[in-house]
């Protein structure tokens, strides 16, 4: 079976953290929809999160499928693992 | 509820149910609940403190205000041996 490197895992838990965070902040805005502090942060870190995303996708392939992810050249989303093995 | 207001603040409640002469099980004593610290917090205000990102993922929230620690009470009471 194909193993993963360390990086793998870490680069993966920076993706999530910033992802519970963004949860976390649309909660928070539901309720206090006129916080622009809050709603700058919210931005910064969707950003970050793409950014993330994009730099994980561009090192282990697609995230995400049906596109909204790009592929690779190798059309890797056909081997696993799939990003909900791991 | 014997929640004694003269004793120190504590978010975990306790209360004693009753205890059936018929239950096959020993009775449990006393109950414990925990109460989360927003049920005293009314509206959430703005600009609390923030956990980084990292840390808000393992504690479960992005505010330590929100951290509610849960310790099993019934865990030095042996309950669970035999």
């Amino acid at each position: 079976m194909k193993k993963l490197p360390p990086e793998y895992y870490q680069d993966l838990e920076e993706i999530q953290a910033i992802d519970f965070a963004l949860v976390e902040l649309t909660l928070y805005l539901d309720t206090h929809p006129n916080d622009q502090q809050a709603m700058q942060q919210f931005n910064e870190y969707a950003q970050q999160a793409m950014q993330l995303k994009r730099n994980f996708e561009t090192k282990y392939g697609p995230l995400q499928q049906y596109g909204n992810s790009y592929t690779d050249g190798k059309w890797s989303w056909g081997t696993s693992p799939w990003p909900w093995q791991i | 509820m014997d929640n004694n207001p003269k004793k120190m603040f504590t978010p975990v409640k306790t209360y004693q149910p009753f205890h059936s002469i018929y239950d096959p099980c020993r009775p449990i004593g006393v109950k414990y609940y925990s109460t989360p610290p927003q049920l005293y917090m009314g509206f959430q205000p703005p600009n609390l403190q923030q956990f980084s990102p990292k840390e808000a993922l393992k504690k479960g929230t992005l505010w330590p205000a929100f951290w509610d620690y849960y310790e099993n009470p019934y865990k030095d009471k042996k309950r669970d041996e035999e």
